[in-house]
């Protein structure tokens, strides 16, 4: 079943589309990684998504509703982000308490052992977090609703490593115990991509895979060598990316699919394959130009 | 156990070859109920899917079967199995590309012969 459909989503800032035609679904009880570089749209999908912002144009049906005003959609989501305010009346104590009337499945056990954990001062003002904390509080709100749709937009920022595991295997056993739908964006794949089921990256607004995480780690490969050999290889195919890293040789990622037959052969001409990190071929996969910043310098 | 995520082996493979390693030293025996998906999920700090792909490894390769409601358990003989197929298909490419690095070394057939000689005489084994 899916939770999320997504049919030529559109969302327009003025002339600026920031989501472009986006079509998806997300089924239920997966966790999906939502990766894309900076501005390529993943907060305002989120936004719509969650219900505060309406689209331009397509449709969006969460829990088979539209979200943006629904009651429904409201009380099963939950949207965990580095801009959530709360009264500076209330002490972080009185936040994990105020959140059980909105929340119906809302551990409150859960919430008051990770907060102990992090040690948290219960007296103080969500305000006068250092940027860290505040990640940190705001993801034990989002473990702990244990909402049908939990989802979590660059929900690291600011903390330093240690928590950073314990946020992504804490967030990971309750999942275990408690299946439910989620979403948690990044830049940064390399440290979450372990806990995802399906990736969807997006880049200027618009999808450019949406696969299980596993087939991602294989969908590429790179080949390093001489020139004129690597090229051989590759020829008339689709490169994804290209660098000459050395006076006549080359460094090229090709989808694997399409030199598989001859890998044997091309590890026998002296040509270096090796496998892709997740990371690079995201960034391979949303840049604008084939060459990267190197192209930059290239000019003078 | 750690797993290496940028490892050129996906996850999936690691932890395919963990569950081997502990049926080849007998941490799990022969008829043994081997992890779930859930616990692997647990003890590794991953997807469950990802957990589920490296079971489904062993089991296409009858390393474990399915008792119907109960979990994955572990084959007769599948230790012997492991053994056999990482000698042929593991070791083989290992000296595949042993091979091949010598030759773009420019290093003989004897004389790579003797460096295997050595390191076998170094380590203890060559009487095996």
């Amino acid at each position: 079943m899916s939770v999320i459909q997504c049919v030529d989503l559109t969302k327009a800032y003025g002339k600026l589309k920031a989501i472009d035609h986006l079509t998806f679904d997300i089924d239920e009880n997966k966790i999906t990684g939502l990766i894309g570089r900076n501005g390529s749209g993943k907060t305002t999908l989120l936004k719509m998504i969650s219900g505060y912002l309406i689209p331009t144009k397509g449709e969006l049906k969460v829990f088979s509703k539209k979200p943006f005003n629904s009651l429904e959609v409201s009380a099963n989501s939950i949207l965990i982000d580095d801009t959530m305010t709360f009264s500076d009346s209330l002490t972080l104590v009185d936040i994990l308490k105020e959140m059980a009337p909105f929340y119906a499945n809302w551990n409150s056990g859960l919430a008051l052992g990770l907060f102990d954990y992090y040690s948290f001062n219960p007296k103080q003002a969500h305000s006068n977090l250092s940027k860290g904390s505040k990640s940190t509080f705001n993801s034990i709100l989002g473990i702990a609703s244990r909402c049908p749709l939990t989802i979590f937009d660059e929900p690291t920022i600011g903390m330093d490593s240690a928590v950073r595991k314990d946020f992504y295997r804490a967030l990971l056993k309750d999942y275990l115990e408690y299946p439910r739908t989620i979403i948690l964006s990044s830049h940064m794949l390399s440290e979450l991509e372990g806990i995802l089921e399906d990736i969807l990256l997006i880049n200027e607004g618009t999808k450019r895979l949406h696969l299980p995480a596993l087939e991602l780690k294989e969908l590429a490969v790179g080949l390093r060598g001489n020139a004129e050999v690597v090229l051989s290889f590759v020829e008339g195919k689709e490169i994804i990316y290209q660098e000459n890293f050395a006076q006549g040789s080359l460094y090229v990622v090709i989808r694997r699919g399409l030199i598989q037959q001859h890998i044997d052969q091309i590890k026998q001409s002296g040509v270096e394959v090796s496998p892709v990190s997740t990371d690079d071929l995201c960034v391979y996969l949303t840049s604008k130009t084939k060459g990267g910043i190197d192209d930059v310098f290239k000019r003078s | 156990m750690i797993l290496n995520v940028d490892s050129m082996k996906p996850i999936y493979i690691q932890i395919a070859e963990w569950l081997e390693g502990e049926i080849l030293s007998e941490n799990i025996k022969d008829e043994e109920r081997i992890y779930s998906q859930y616990q692997l999920a647990e003890m590794f700090t991953i997807n469950p899917a990802t957990a589920a792909k490296g079971l489904n490894i062993l089991a296409d390769e009858a390393i474990v079967y399915k008792k119907r409601g109960l979990g994955m358990f572990v084959s007769p003989n599948a230790k012997k199995f492991i053994l056999t197929k990482r000698r042929s298909k593991g070791l083989r490419q290992m000296v595949k590309e042993l091979v091949m690095e010598a030759n773009r070394l420019e290093v003989s057939q004897s004389e790579l012969d003797r460096m295997i000689q050595q390191v076998r005489k170094e380590s203890g084994q060559d009487e095996l």
